[in-house]
């Protein structure tokens, strides 16, 4: 049983090349609240709320758009690590994938129960940026740790 | 499900390696057959068959716990 909609082998180092700086860069502009004024621009958006609390659809609006680009760095990249192949893609590396990926959305999804009932209001704003990325960073940890582990183990034997 | 994988290695005296090339699959699969953690294909399973120049169901024997 071989995965389809995997990336080449070599997509995976561009992916932790660019994914390691973004997150860097972007959990430091996060922890700081940076948003220098030259990114400060109007951009089409499909959903937006006033201040005041009007809701429409459709519009334009003024925003740093930082973050965006960091966070879409961060998604693409991060989808790239996680879903290229393996040197050795086989059968059995395709089964620790997909065991990996289950465990992975169980993982994110106890989390974000747990932190749904236990964190409020604009707390629960970090929750969502978090989230945003944590499935696909719990399947690289595990996958990685599982594809090592099989390579020690490997490597002791015969 | 029990498999004769090293035994049939041994007889053809190739490494785990040597499989891995020839049966065109990571050595850590072999490994995994081997120690019982991994169950092949069907695609695979004949692929070790060819390899080693015998029936599928010689290298492959059903265990009581197969059928649970």
């Amino acid at each position: 049983m071989k995965l389809n909609y995997l990336f080449p082998n070599k997509y995976k180092k561009v992916g932790w090349l660019i994914l390691i700086p973004s997150a860097i860069i972007g959990l430091i502009t996060l922890y700081l609240d940076f948003e220098p004024n030259s990114l400060d621009f109007n951009v089409p958006a499909i959903f937006i709320e006033e201040l005041l609390g009007d809701k429409h659809f459709f519009g334009i609006v003024n925003n740093n758009i930082l973050n965006e680009i960091l966070g879409a760095l961060i998604l693409f990249s991060s989808l790239l690590v996680a879903f290229s192949k393996e040197e050795s893609e086989d059968e059995y590396i395709s089964k620790i994938r997909l065991e990996s990926l289950v465990w992975a959305v169980y993982f994110n999804y106890a989390v974000l129960l747990i932190s749904f009932v236990l964190i409020f209001d604009l707390a629960f704003l970090w929750v969502m940026i978090f989230n945003m990325f944590t499935i696909l960073l719990f399947f690289i940890i595990r996958f990685n740790w599982q594809i090592s582990k099989l390579k020690k183990i490997a490597h002791y034997e015969e | 499900m029990k498999n004769s994988i090293k035994v049939e290695r041994a007889k053809k005296n190739i490494t785990q390696a040597d499989l891995a090339i020839l049966a065109k699959v990571s050595r850590q699969t072999i490994n995994a057959m081997e120690l019982g953690k991994y169950v092949p294909s069907t695609v695979l399973s004949l692929r070790l068959a060819q390899i080693f120049e015998v029936e599928v169901s010689q290298i492959f024997t059903l265990e009581e716990s197969d059928w649970n």
